[in-house]
């Protein structure tokens, strides 16, 4: 009987299907040795694949986002999959089948459904219950910026609170979103034209 | 109290102080910013689904970047240029757009660290 594990954000879920490796005296809901894996995204089609996939298309995403926001050109290409952006908020997705006389997937998304996708992608990755070789996250500081911290906090001290700032007001502006009403909008208009 | 005064170090502000914003205080604004997106992740996510297809939901995006105007005139200092940058709607969408997604690739259990790593690499 094998395993199954499904993450969730939003519009976007990914299921890992597999087993533990006894062997290494793992519990049972363990799952070490991936056979499967779906990614379903709302309203496009359902992308699986087996485990030698897997990391190649997280690997895509990551990199793609860190692209996307370093202001660099946001284009991917690899063997297996090629990510580009139609424009700021859409991103096209090409999944090339590795059995031959299989189309290519194409998907576009955007960055909703695109930030949803990583959400996923860090969830699997963070869970102690899978077991996956380690994929590009940018979680270690090179070498080079950790030598120079100490100018970097000083350089900091002029960038990070215009970040701060606009991430707070980003963060305030949105919260304004809970006092927004369409009703209360449609019962006004209705008022100003009552045809 | 103490991060109510290190908005004061931003020198975008009307006005401003020029304090060095220690490592620990720097680490407790990533660590503010990353709790909120966590918490206001279902909004940023429509926010930047509206933007996806602007004729369907164009009041939630309209509605946002109103207030954020709104904030910086009252909050900034509207004589400098990169204020007036911010201010700009024909510019300043793709700031806005890029701030939401860093906002939203952090909201993991390993968020701090990789909005540390964003800024690091900026």
């Amino acid at each position: 009987m094998q395993n199954k594990l499904s993450f969730h954000q939003s519009s976007a879920s990914i299921e890992i299907i597999g087993l533990p490796d006894y062997s290494n005296n793992e519990n049972k809901d363990q799952i070490s040795i991936i056979s499967q894996w779906k990614l379903t995204l709302v309203d496009k089609p359902l992308i699986e694949g087996k485990i030698e996939h897997l990391g190649p298309i997280m690997d895509a995403f990551y990199i793609y986002s860190n692209l996307l926001i370093k202001n660099e050109i946001p284009i991917y290409e690899s063997k297996l999959i090629d990510i580009k952006a139609d424009n700021l908020h859409i991103h096209n997705i090409v999944l090339k089948s590795s059995k031959p006389n299989v189309k290519p997937l194409v998907l576009k998304i955007g960055n909703s459904l695109l930030s949803d996708t990583l959400n996923c992608f860090d969830q699997l990755n963070e869970s102690p219950k899978v077991r996956i070789k380690k994929t590009y996250i940018p979680t270690k500081i090179p070498k080079k910026l950790r030598l120079g911290l100490n100018e970097k906090v000083k350089f900091f001290n002029f960038l990070i609170p215009p970040f701060i700032a606009i991430c707070s007001l980003i963060l305030f502006s949105s919260s304004f979103i809970y006092f927004y009403s369409p009703f209360e909008n449609i019962e006004k208009k209705e008022l100003i034209n009552p045809e | 109290m103490t991060i109510w005064k290190l908005r004061n170090n931003n020198p975008l502000r009307k006005s401003y102080v020029t304090n060095n914003i220690k490592p620990n205080e720097f680490d407790a604004l990533i660590r503010i910013a990353v709790e909120m997106s966590k918490y206001l992740y279902p909004y940023i996510r429509e926010i930047l689904k509206s933007k996806e297809d602007i004729e369907e939901n164009s009041v939630i995006w309209n509605d946002f970047n109103k207030r954020f105007i709104e904030l910086i005139k009252e909050r900034f200092n509207i004589d400098s240029m990169r204020v007036k940058k911010l201010l700009n709607q024909a510019e300043n969408d793709e700031i806005i757009i890029k701030s939401l997604l860093i906002l939203s690739f952090c909201i993991s259990d390993q968020g701090y660290q990789k909005l540390k790593n964003f800024l690091y690499d900026f």
